[in-house]
């Protein structure tokens, strides 16, 4: 599958109007995107859709100051009226600017990116796909405390181009796949929900072969009965402990502690208003110590299955790896053009939106934890009192990106090294840096998995973005754990 | 893209549904956003768009399509791909379309001024923001936004609803060396946006809470601003749907009619309260019903849709989102009843508590019990006999809101709150043992 460029006539005609209504820059980012989605839920297909939308969203600079207008009329008087007010957009916002945000890009890419796909999603028949959920839907009733049982299946597929009036002319087509499930048991004034694979789902760039490898099919069962057993586990203690926390988990704390506090636009005040700021700053890099030795985070928006995993990202920049922390120092942010200039770097190609609909802002796109060298089960072997916890329920961190807590859907006692009883509503919380530098072992690569969250939420008008955190189990120790239920 | 030819896009692609019954919702809009930092505007966007959704049933099987390609050819294939996804879906004997009926749109839910408000009045209001905190030696932060949004359904058994409306709203965020403050306006009026008072409301929250002193995190008397409060509030409303009543993640499962609150306590889904006046009808066409939540504390009803009215065999409240969603039927236009007193008067009777502005990242800690977790944020201050002492480091609390309900009194005041999931029209709100559970260090 290759991308083929097919809106360079209108992008031109945009653009040349941009650059006559007075815009010392501008880009033009068309998208031609499909979104099927089916849910099963109790037997019915509750969902059985197929969007499609097609529109362009043009940047446009002007006396250091942004515009942005985006249109689904690509109509000759479409294209020019939106791009005027693209720069009328701009203007207004150089009248009124205290300071300016901007420079004006000069990197040039001629090229083209296509997502590898193993399983094109077109070829497998829709009778075929609701049938998998069907089965794998009524596998989850495994017992009759199930009170809803839900399947489903997300496959995206975008065609997008990038033209600049530096001369980039940039194609892309990316997909992106996604499959999960969930069983809700309600008991006596309790209901306990357990969610597979990991709390949203498996999701990841490529085509069924995605849905394949996420075995809902050998786990449905399996995660009907937990939910059930969860009404009749006891509660998890309180106090201070070791807690190991599955790969899914650890994906969150990175998305979560890491990943948004990170952005540069965040740090630089962008979002403070609603995403919030954080605690970092540019004079901590290369001496804040983030985490132990046992981390490693980095950017790779080049990783084969990564959700984020682009060939350019959406102000037409090449797709890197990047260290944003080195064996627990801090090292890096992750960063656009603007914002990168600002601390004296260059990009990262973290820029990111939702749809051509949307203003390109900075994501965490890919962001990993790297595999340690511990066999996950040696995790638990010199834990003598903890909890371990799986797949996500709860999630709150404050608008520095410093006091978190965190509850998951199941725990497990461990005591002297191993794993116990079950337990229901496990939460625990920290403070960012002292958590990570809790973390004295992080699981070898085979159980390292590229796990994608496909409900990022940023921005206003609030962009839904698609990151990916691969992550492997991890051990923490001497965690607070047990909050929320402990008073 | 206006009513007549909204309306006339909706009957062409009804004419072009041969399969089965169709629904077909257009929905059109534009909206502007101007948003800034540091006293300068950085992210300045405007987005329009016209689109259309075929809802096709075949004995009870039902697929849904969605385009805003508007040509000829693009809307006969949305019409097929919905007519062959039904022909796959398994049946389903409450699925079904609706005739609906006649509802009227409330006063004031549209005003022309917002319909075609500029990029530069968005500015101007910003820039008056910006002088504020600039006077003040601090940065400011937020945003001014403007729609104007059209929906039409209509569906082959004849149902027709259109409704036109604005919507617009301004925050800000004023950030000083050690301490921030909040404000927010929303009204269908741009007119009624009052950039200044918000900038100098959060300037004073701002200047108020600098040096903020640490406090011990534990049972508290709290006032909570509207602006709190809602946001406390949003993570209740989806137990007043069907659904969640039905499949059992509700509190109401233990029984409507039972008092869950205190006798002061009533909540009702009002889409036509003046303070936000909105769309008469639902995504299926059927006229909303004013829907009494909870009455002096008492539960007394759910919010349904087609197919959980039929499914409970309760009427339809014509609360359907559109369609497909997980969620089901949902409380959109959640009204709190006030007080008596004014916030002033519930501060000044407080001998020792919080005051707080506003919350961050609420979210559910254990569903049935409705405890929650979440962060103050941007103006937390200590109350010492019934006065504002100074501000205190952000906390974090783990709360049921039911017992938060059982315990609190309202304000005589109400105000729009809301983000981009929720829109509440309430009272501030002093709730006696709320449980702060952590400090941080800002």
């Amino acid at each position: 599958m290759e991308a083929e460029l097919r809106f360079e006539s209108p992008a031109m005609r945009a653009l040349d109007t941009a650059r006559a209504r007075g815009a010392g820059y501008a880009d033009i980012r068309f998208e031609d995107g499909r979104a099927e989605r089916i849910e099963v839920r109790n037997g019915s297909v509750l969902t059985l859709s197929d969007e499609s939308s097609i529109g362009y969203g043009i940047r446009a600079f002007y006396d250091g100051a942004w515009g942005f207008a985006s249109s689904d009329d690509a109509s000759d008087a479409g294209l020019d009226a939106t791009a005027a007010l693209a720069v009328a957009i701009a203007k207004a916002g150089a009248a009124v600017a205290a300071r300016r945000f901007a420079e004006a890009p000069v990197e040039v890419y001629v090229d083209s990116y296509a997502t590898p796909v193993q399983i094109d999603p077109a070829g497998v028949p829709l009778g075929e796909r609701v049938a998998l959920l069907l089965d794998v839907e009524r596998a989850l009733h495994a017992t009759p405390r199930i009170s809803v049982g839900r399947a489903w299946v997300d496959l995206w597929r975008t065609d997008k181009e990038f033209y600049s009036t530096t001369g980039s002319k940039i194609g892309q087509l990316l997909y992106q796949s996604g499959s999960g499930l969930s069983a809700l048991a309600v008991g006596e004034r309790d209901a306990q929900e357990r969610t597979f694979p990991g709390d949203v789902g498996l999701y990841q760039s490529g085509g069924w072969e995605i849905v394949s490898s996420a075995q809902l099919r050998e786990n449905a069962a399996r995660i009907g009965e937990q939910a059930s057993q969860l009404l009749e586990a006891p509660q998890c203690p309180s106090g201070q402990m070791d807690i190991i926390l599955g790969g899914s988990q650890v994906s969150l704390q990175i998305h979560e502690s890491c990943g948004h506090a990170a952005e540069l636009d965040r740090i630089m005040g962008w979002e403070a208003n609603f995403s919030g700021t954080s605690f970092l700053d540019p004079s901590l890099l290369g001496k804040l110590r983030y985490g132990s030795e046992s981390v490693t985070i980095l950017i790779d928006n080049t990783m084969p299955g990564g959700l984020a995993t682009v060939g350019y990202d959406d102000e037409g920049s090449k797709s890197v790896r990047s260290d944003i922390i080195r064996d627990g120092m801090l090292v890096g942010f992750e960063m656009s053009r603007d914002t990168a200039r600002t601390i004296g770097r260059e990009t990262n190609a973290c820029v990111r939106a939702q749809s051509w609909r949307n203003v390109p802002m900075i994501r965490m796109c890919n962001l990993n934890l790297l595999p340690g060298e511990t066999p996950f089960e040696a995790l638990f072997d010199d834990v003598a009192n903890g909890v371990y916890m799986e797949s996500n329920r709860s999630w709150s961190i404050d608008d520095h990106r410093l006091n978190f807590q965190f509850g998951c859907q199941v725990g497990w006692e461990i005591r002297n090294g191993k794993r116990g009883r079950m337990l229901k509503n496990p939460t625990y919380a920290g403070v960012t840096p002292q958590f990570w530098n809790s973390c004295d072992a992080v699981a070898d690569r085979r159980s390292w998995v590229a796990w994608g969250t496909p409900n990022c939420g940023k921005g206003e008008p609030m962009q839904t973005g698609r990151t990916a955190q691969a992550a492997a189990p991890a051990r923490f120790r001497n965690v607070k754990v047990g909050v929320g239920y402990d008073g | 893209m206006d009513k007549a030819p909204r309306e006339a896009l909706a009957r062409r692609v009804l004419s072009l549904c041969a399969t089965g019954e169709s629904e077909v919702i257009v929905l059109d809009g534009d909206d502007g956003l101007t948003r800034f930092t540091q006293n300068a505007i950085h992210q300045n966007i405007a987005h329009r768009e016209t689109s259309v959704r075929v809802r096709t049933l075949v004995d009870g099987r039902t697929g849904v399509a969605a385009t805003n390609l508007l040509d000829e050819a693009s809307l006969s294939s949305l019409v097929a791909r919905a007519a062959s996804m039904a022909e796959l879906a398994p049946s389903d004997p409450l699925a079904g379309l609706l005739a609906g009926g006649a509802s009227i749109a409330p006063p004031g839910a549209y005003v022309a001024a917002t319909a075609q408000a500029s990029p530069e009045m968005r500015a101007g209001l910003a820039a008056q923001i910006f002088g504020i905190a600039q006077r003040d030696g601090l940065w400011a932060a937020g945003y001014v936004k403007s729609s104007r949004s059209g929906i039409t359904v209509a569906n082959s058994r004849g149902l027709l609803a259109s409704f036109d409306g604005t919507d617009s709203g301004l925050n800000v965020k004023q950030n000083g060396p050690d301490s921030t403050g909040f404000a927010e306006y929303y009204s269908n009026d741009i007119g009624k946006l009052d950039a200044k008072r918000a900038a100098e409301t959060a300037a004073g929250k701002t200047q108020g809470s600098r040096a903020p002193e640490a406090v011990e995190p534990g049972e508290w008397t709290v006032v909570l601003e509207p602006a709190a409060f809602g946001e406390l509030l949003s993570y209740i409303t989806e137990h007043f749907s069907a659904q969640s009543y039905d499949e059992g993640s509700s509190f109401l499962c233990d029984g409507l009619g039972k008092t869950f609150a205190g006798e002061n306590v009533t909540i009702v889904d009002d889409y036509a309260h003046p303070l936000a006046p909105s769309m008469p009808f639902d995504y299926e066409g059927t006229p909303k019903q004013r829907v009494p939540l909870l009455e002096h504390g008492v539960a007394r009803g759910v919010v349904t849709d087609s197919y959980w009215a039929a499914k409970l065999d309760i009427p339809d409240t014509g609360h359907a989102l559109p369609a497909p969603n997980s969620w089901g039927p949902q409380p959109v236009n959640v009204t709190v009843a006030p007080g008596c007193k004014s916030t002033a008067e519930l501060i000044a009777e407080t001998k020792r508590g919080i005051l707080v502005s506003r919350f961050w990242y609420i979210r559910p800690v254990d569903l049935r019990q409705t405890i929650v977790t979440g962060m103050t944020r941007d103006g937390t201050f200590l109350i010492e006999n019934g006065k504002i002492a100074h501000g205190v480091r952000n906390m974090r609390f783990n709360q049921s809101i039911l017992t938060a309900l059982n315990n609190v009194e309202f304000s005589s005041e109400l105000a729009r709150s809301g983000n981009y999931s929720y829109s509440i029209v309430l009272p501030a709100a002093k709730i006696q043992g709320f449980r702060f559970t952590s400090l941080t260090d800002f």
